[in-house]
């Protein structure tokens, strides 16, 4: 596999990063298991979940460029996506989802997200 | 039972002896396949072995490869595969004939920030923002120029923040010299961030109708 | 095996499972590999979806902005 690499940085080991997921998503990838239904079920409802939420904070980062909101109403918005944000995680923590799972993949659009 | 490998053109030079392989045409395409065992084995060795097969046949021909574990009854219901839809895998292996996958992924040193304790509602807005500019950047500085150099390009998604892009090309095999000449220029352009790029694969990103 | 080469190893793996598991030609046939019934969804979602962020692009969802 060594002459897979057309180019290759210096260090190569940032890009192993996500090797422990791997295994995970080798075995996950295969076979049906009684639970699978419920969690597509659940990374559906996330996935349009994670959808609005991202569409929210760019639209919130689109206000904050334009200078229309005032410090404390930054402040705010800021504070109920960080919660939001801690909220998913712990939802695809529970079903046993990475943020990769939340993604859908458009074709020539690129990814969702 | 028989696994599937790869659809290709019913003209094409005789199998490569890397695996049991047989084909079945019809409507001017073949179904290259191999005799299947029971279980389906999903390790990273029966990955490569897969892939080993379809960049064998890949050497001197050009092919659609079909999805890992793809497996049917017999050569007949592969034949009733090809007869269905014909149309759609004639236009999609005309687009890819004569290119290859080249996959590229850049990491950055902007990570997304992380909700914490210690942030306040402003800062981790800011650094949100911080961390979009970034990855548009490197859509500007690396996937642009990389994908006017190319046929076709794909975005992937990447489960890693710190992944910035992760991109397939479709290449013309004579043009991949130049192609990979381009990503050693653009890494060495941009110091902040790290290139790498694989291949030729086989096209499985470009093999959707 | 030294460092270097399990990174190798791995790095390039990760590659491969895009491909082989995420893309290629799909048939239907013995569905042995991914959730079927669930992909099946996500590919319908994925026309609705498309268009949302289309808009979204386009700026024509002015609704979810005051919604903040």
């Amino acid at each position: 596999m060594r002459d897979k690499f057309l180019h290759a940085p210096r260090n190569l080991d940032p890009f192993a990063a996500e090797q422990p997921r791997l295994d995970d998503a080798l075995s996950r990838r295969v076979n049906a298991d009684p639970e699978k239904l419920e969690r597509g079920l659940a990374q559906l409802v996330l996935t349009v979940v994670e959808l609005l939420r991202q569409l929210m904070e760019r639209q919130a980062l689109r206000r904050i460029d334009g200078g229309t909101l005032s410090e404390d109403e930054v402040e705010r918005l800021g504070r109920t996506f960080m919660e939001l944000d801690k909220r998913m995680e712990q939802l695809r923590t529970e079903f046993g989802l990475t943020e990769e799972d939340l993604n859908l993949n458009l074709g020539p659009l690129g990814n969702l997200l | 039972m028989i696994e599937l490998y790869a659809i290709t053109d019913e003209r094409a030079p005789r199998l490569p002896p890397i695996a049991p392989l047989s084909a079945v045409a019809s409507h001017g395409l073949a179904a290259v396949y191999a005799p299947a065992d029971a279980e389906l084995q999903v390790s990273p060795e029966a990955l490569w072995q897969h892939e080993r097969v379809v960049e064998a046949l890949m050497e001197d021909r050009d092919l659609l490869p079909v999805r890992f574990g793809t497996r049917l009854e017999d050569e007949a219901a592969a034949a009733r595969s090809l007869e269905e839809r014909h149309q759609e895998f004639a236009g999609a292996l005309a687009r890819v004939r004569g290119a290859v996958e080249v996959s590229v992924r850049v990491l950055g040193e902007t990570p997304r920030p992380q909700p914490s304790e210690s942030l306040s509602g402003a800062e981790y807005l800011r650094a949100r923002a911080r961390s979009e500019s970034a990855a548009e950047a490197v859509s500007t500085a690396i996937h642009e120029p990389l994908s006017s150099r190319a046929r076709a390009c794909a975005k992937l998604s990447a489960p890693d923040p710190a992944e910035l892009l992760r991109a397939a090309y479709l290449v013309d095999r004579d043009e991949l010299s130049a192609f990979v000449a381009c990503v050693e220029e653009l890494d060495e352009a941009n110091p902040g961030l790290s290139v790498l790029c694989t291949g030729p694969w086989p096209p499985y990103s470009f093999s959707a109708p | 095996m030294s460092p270097s080469t399990i990174a190798e190893r791995d790095v390039a793996l990760i590659d491969l499972i895009d491909r082989l598991l995420g893309g290629g030609v799909v048939i239907a046939g013995d569905i042995t590999l991914a959730a079927a019934d669930v992909d099946l969804v996500y590919v319908s979602l994925r026309a609705l979806i498309s268009s949302v962020a289309t808009a979204e692009e386009k700026n024509v969802l002015p609704r979810l902005g005051s919604a903040l």
